[in-house]
């Protein structure tokens, strides 16, 4: 065991205990005859130093050892026992503690009742090695079955701790565990304490050994579904198991079987329903939560927890209470109305006396409720504001912020509440809290807009951290010169100049500027030159530096102005710098359209750690980095934010498949591997003259994983041509394929045709290679050739002679046919992100084509797998949430991409389930280039 | 009331006449240390005793005196934790495989190199040649000659032959012990 850190609070007023003294007493173990009762004494405060963080440096420890081992075999049972929790504890940092083994082992064995048994076998397992585990196989698994549950569990426990060193030999003691958890053993008979000699085991009625039985079992099995499965049936059966923990541990396991195999979901859901009803709440909440947190959960299957949970709300403790509205709480956020029916019970919680249970009380009721309990919940919670702690505090925010998305017209009310909490003590993260849910209405609920700013404008008159007080300039500079009275902040924002430290000045002097380029008023304009200008005597170098770069821009902007508001793409010809100086000053006074930050992010830190000198020979690319407006960058954030719900709990989660990401992210992490390719394909002097890649495919197994040569395939396309990558492995061993190729042959050779093909060298057993097939578009630049490909590995297989590790001179040729594979459609397209659907939808649709499919996906078994497959298949974006299905019955997938060629192609996806047939779904694209609609379509059918 | 005067009884005897003695037995593995230390000690003779992981410790009575003997294991890896367990004890027995000639220099090596340690002068030494039940085995006089004991000084040193199977000059090993005793 390990106390990582020294318990400084630890409790030293009983005894002083001193880590040298007590290592100079130590002398008293080598004293003959032993002492017992003084020796006893000495390992009890050794035990209290280790347990209470104090480390022993290894010399030190390693004589403690050697002095402890003197005092084994010794008549006095409580002393034995205390000699084997010490070096238990010591085994960690002591030297040659395997000198014990022998010694140790003998207390663990035999049928008595000693009282050191358990101990014994506890230390047992600290100090054995891998090599010698075997050798006390008899004893572990006579002491597993034991009718004595402490000497049970410890050897159940010590097993478990086992299992890592040696697998296979603990593997074999399985049928003994499996005995040990069906067993409900108790020593028989009751005791008074002290009759019997007190050398022997008290009486233990614990089941706990049961659920160290089941812990131990799951790890043995854990790569076993099958076996996993049979036991959570055999011990989940009514009355098999007593211990409530082990069912606990049972309700996760059936909970994670239920998530990873969908066939499995039924039969584990009926268990969990039944341990709704068995008689420990412990098991209880367990279950409630387990089928709470299951993947998308319907109304039907979580009704009977949410209905338990109600129950308890109502119950006279507090624990029990908290523990459902906490599980509630954290579901509200997902399924509102499935806890709305609790709403009742609720309601009388939240002016309990108790403030966790009635934060989180109402907090659900925010949640749940409509619009017309708004008010009047708002009004109780600035009742015990000032009593509960920030945590809490920042939950009620988070709702408040979710809250004020949810119905807009509550806005009023919201932010007079957040204004005043705004006021109150706190902490940062509080603060934080508060003024980000405040940038939220700026943002997405416009009327809200001037008083929240007032209220950020009082905010920083007194605000004690930096950090916040520079977003607030920033936002200030952003949304104050579009308000009707824009000196109005010209006044706060000044103060801050005057009254701040230098990182404030900094950012008031910014916000400053932002009145006074493009203004329209002289006046106001004057008075910001006038203000900016006495900035200039600022003793910090960043505010004067600021001041200056922005009197000049002030000066320059008849000539610049124009090009500021201008919105979209950048003339190629201009120079990287000017570009960005422009785009810079575009996102820094009118923000109306902004990079992708995320990917501009990435692509800069991609450029700068660079570990190719040549990167360096050219600038940065700015043009490479798309450019959203503002608007799509909102509307992104905003489904996040509604959908995320409070980001201090946990989403649902989507299966271990994927996480969802958002359109930034997709595509940061696509051009990430689009990167890593560009830069291997870029150290091939053949294809140099194709110019940069323009997409790569994910890879394609062309054979199963287990097969002798293992092959994948990336598709790369380039303007005018396509290369195929075959990512080649040969699994044989003492053979060395030599002069590697790929005969690739497209169907659609009037379109495609060969240009060079580069082989593998030579490959060795199990180091990967690389093959080329390099082919031209025959129809141009524009064209999107789509196309079958069969493919044959060649190459010369060499054996290797054993006695000089060289291969033969002379081998045989041969050849490895691998599966086919398609260039499609969606080859040609890379995910793009957007805010509004609608919007593109009828664009794309009034002037390009359109395409329709309907398929029937018996083979996928929910909407959630369609909908990620497809999106992938598709190579397209989802958008506005739609990659996370809120039915399981029904949805609509909505994608965007680009083409290689830059035209967009817009899908909308609508399915429905049936256990019956699986997934049907109607597939119509809309592409703005001609032919891509259908080509895309074809990607799927 | 009688065993109250028991028990006071056995507490004298304890006190002032009982003594309690270290001994420690070392020797090349498979040489029959722990066979012999259980047979000592009243226990059966068995064939498949397995190899000792680290020390062993066990108690042999004999009237007043009980000795405390620590059987170290035999193989390479234990071999460096020797002298730990030799320091400060009564009395060293070195056990030596008779019938297995093959091991006896590197049981020579092993045994000169330990008496060398400076911390462990004076402490008296007796070499048993086990298994002298066994065929072709060395005589102890071969033996002696063997180990070199003669050119071990600085302390008392006796060798003699046994057989923990058969029981054989057990009584004579703790004869000898037995003289370290209360000193
Ligand atoms: N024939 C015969 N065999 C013996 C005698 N003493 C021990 N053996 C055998 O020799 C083997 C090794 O005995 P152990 O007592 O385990 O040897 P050890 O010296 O303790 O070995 P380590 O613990 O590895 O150092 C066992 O198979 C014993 O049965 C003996 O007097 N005669
Ligand atoms: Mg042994």
């Amino acid at each position: 065991m390990s106390y990582g850190k020294k318990d400084e609070d630890a409790d030293t007023g009983l005894v002083k205990v001193d880590r040298t003294q007590v290592f100079q007493e130590a002398r008293l173990f080598n004293s003959s005859p032993i002492q017992p009762r003084k020796c006893r004494i000495l390992l009890t405060k050794i035990a209290l130093l280790l347990y209470t963080g104090e480390k022993f440096p290894t010399n030190e420890a390693t004589t403690l050892f050697f002095g402890i081992s003197k005092l084994f075999q010794n008549k006095d049972a409580s002393l034995r026992q205390m000699v084997h929790l010490v070096i238990k504890e010591l085994a960690s940092s002591a030297e040659d503690i395997i000198m014990v083994t022998s010694t140790i082992m003998k207390d663990t064995g035999g049928s008595t009742d000693a009282i050191y048994r358990p101990n014994a076998i506890r230390a047992l397992c600290r100090i054995i090695d891998a090599t010698t585990v075997q050798s006390i196989e008899r004893v572990m698994k006579t002491a597993i079955v034991d009718k004595n549950p402490s000497v049970s569990s410890a050897a159940l426990v010590s097993s478990y701790h086992l299992l890592p060193i040696a697998r296979d030999v603990v593997k074999r003691w399985q049928s003994e565990t499996q005995e040990a958890a069906a067993s409900t053993k108790s020593s028989g008979g009751f005791s008074l304490g002290f009759s019997g000699s007190s050398a022997s085991i008290p009486v233990n009625n614990s089941t706990m050994t049961q659920y160290h039985a089941i812990g131990l079992l799951y790890q043995m099995r854990m790569h076993d579904r099958m076996a996993l499965v049979k036991m959570v049936q055999q011990f989940g059966a009514a009355g098999a198991v007593k211990n409530p923990a082990a069912i606990v541990m049972l309700v996760r396991l059936a909970a994670q079987l239920a998530e990873e195999d969908a066939n499995l979901r039924k039969p584990m859901m009926q268990l969990l329903d039944g341990w709704l009803r068995h008689k420990s709440e412990m098991v209880n909440f367990e279950a409630a939560k387990a089928i709470c947190d299951m993947r998308d959960v319907t109304d039907a299957e979580v009704a009977q927890a949410v209905h338990v949970l109600q129950l308890f709300l109502t119950s006279p403790r507090a624990v029990t209470k908290f523990a459902a509205l906490r599980i509630l709480h954290s579901f509200a956020s997902f399924k509102p109305q499935a806890v709305s029916v609790c709403n009742q019970d609720i309601e009388l919680l939240i002016s309990n006396s108790n403030r966790s249970i009635a934060t989180f009380a109402i907090t659900t009721l925010l949640k749940t409720g409509n619009e017309a309990s708004v008010d009047r919940l708002m009004k109780q919670i600035s009742g015990f504001m000032s009593e509960i702690t920030d945590e809490f505090k920042i939950t009620i925010v988070e709702a408040i912020r979710t809250l004020c998305l949810k119905f807009p017209s509550k806005q009023a009310g919201m932010l007079q509440f957040l204004g005043g909490i705004l006021r109150d003590e706190g902490g940062y993260e509080f603060k934080r809290a508060v003024v980000e849910s405040m940038f939220d209405l700026i943002k997405f609920v416009p009327d809200s807009k001037e008083d929240a700013l007032a209220h950020l404008c009082e905010f920083i008159e007194d605000c004690e951290f930096t950090k916040l007080a520079v977003r607030i300039l920033h936002l200030l500079g952003l949304e104050g010169p579009k308000t009707s009275h824009p000196t109005k902040y010209i006044r706060y924002i000044y103060n801050r100049v005057v009254l701040e430290n230098a990182t404030v000045r900094a950012a008031a002097v910014t916000a400053l500027a932002k009145f006074g380029v493009g203004q329209k008023d002289p006046e106001v304009k004057r008075s910001v030159e006038v203000l900016l200008t006495r900035c200039l005597d600022d003793v910090d170098d960043e505010v004067r530096d600021r001041a200056a770069l922005n009197l000049r821009l002030m000066k320059e902007e008849d000539e610049l102005a124009t090009r500021f508001v201008k919105n979209g793409k950048l003339p190629q010809s201009e120079p990287n710098w000017i570009a960005l100086q422009h785009h810079i000053a575009d996102g820094f006074f009118f923000a109306d359209n902004m990079f992708a930050l995320p990917y501009f992010e990435h692509q800069l830190v991609m450029y700068v750690t660079s570990d190719d000198k040549s990167t360096f020979d050219a600038p940065f690319d700015l043009s490479k980095i798309p450019v959203v407006t503002r608007e799509q960058a909102d509307a992104e954030d905003r489904t996040k934010k509604l959908t995320a719900s409070t980001p201090s709990l946990k989403p649902p989660k989507v299966g271990p498949a994927k996480a969802a990401q958002t359109g930034a992210e997709a595509a940061a992490s696509a051009s990430a591997a689009a990167q890593k390719y560009a830069q291997e394909l870029l150290q091939i002097p053949e294809m140099s003259e194709f110019g940069s890649v323009l997409k790569s495919s994910a890879p394609v197994e062309l054979t199963e994983a287990e097969t002798e040569y293992v092959v994948s395939v990336v598709k790369h396309i380039f303007k005018e041509h396509i290369v195929l990558q075959y990512d080649v492995k040969n699994t044989l061993p003492a053979t060395v394929l030599e002069n590697v190729s790929v005969v690739a042959t497209p169907s659609n050779e009037e379109e495609l045709e060969e240009v060079f093909i580069i082989q593998a060298e030579k490959l060795e057993t199990d180091a990967p290679g690389k093959v080329y097939v390099a082919f031209k578009k025959v129809n141009g630049e524009g064209s999107l050739p789509i196309s079958t490909f069969s493919n044959v590995l060649r190459f010369t297989s060499k054996e290797i002679d054993p006695t000089t590790n060289e291969p033969e001179e002379q081998g045989y040729d041969d050849e490895y046919e691998v599966a086919e594979f398609d260039l499609a459609g969606s080859d040609y397209v890379v995910p793009a992100f957007a805010g509004n659907f609608a919007h593109i939808w009828e664009q794309v649709g009034a002037t390009g084509e359109e395409a329709e499919e309907t398929l029937q996906l018996s083979s996928v078994k929910s909407i959630a797998d369609a909908t990620e497959q497809l999106a992938k298949t598709l190579c397209l974006q989802p958008l506005e949430g739609t990659d996370i299905p809120v039915s399981q019955t029904t949805h609509t997938l909505k994608l965007l991409g680009k083409t290689v060629n830059g035209g967009r192609v817009v899908a909308n996806v609508r399915m429905a389930y049936s256990s019956k047939s699986g997934v049907t779904t109607k597939i119509t694209v809309r592409s703005e280039e001609e032919g891509v609609a259908a080509l895309v379509v074809g990607s799927v059918a | 009331m009688a065993g109250l005067f028991r028990k006071v009884y056995d507490w004298l005897l304890r006190t002032f006449w009982a003594t309690e003695m270290d001994v420690t037995m070392i020797g090349l593995q498979n040489a029959g240390k722990t066979s012999l230390l259980r047979v000592l000690s009243g226990g059966e003779f068995t064939v498949d005793s397995i190899p000792t992981v680290g020390f062993n410790m066990k108690r042999v009575q004999r009237g007043h005196v009980t000795l405390k003997c620590w059987d170290l294991g035999g193989q390479p890896r234990f071999r460096q934790m020797w002298e730990r367990y030799c320091h400060g004890v009564d009395a060293i027995v070195f056990i030596v495989d008779i019938a297995d000639v093959a091991l006896l220099p590197m049981a020579r090596e092993e045994l000169h190199l330990l008496m060398e340690k400076e911390r462990l002068a004076g402490i008296p030494l007796l070499v048993l040649g086990n298994k002298s039940d066994l065929p072709n085995k060395l005589s102890v006089d071969e033996l002696i000659d063997a180990m070199d004991l003669k050119n071990i000084a600085h302390r008392e040193v006796s060798c003699y032959g046994i057989s923990a199977k058969e029981e054989t000059n057990l009584d004579a090993v703790i004869q000898w012990l037995m003289r370290f005793a209360n000193r």
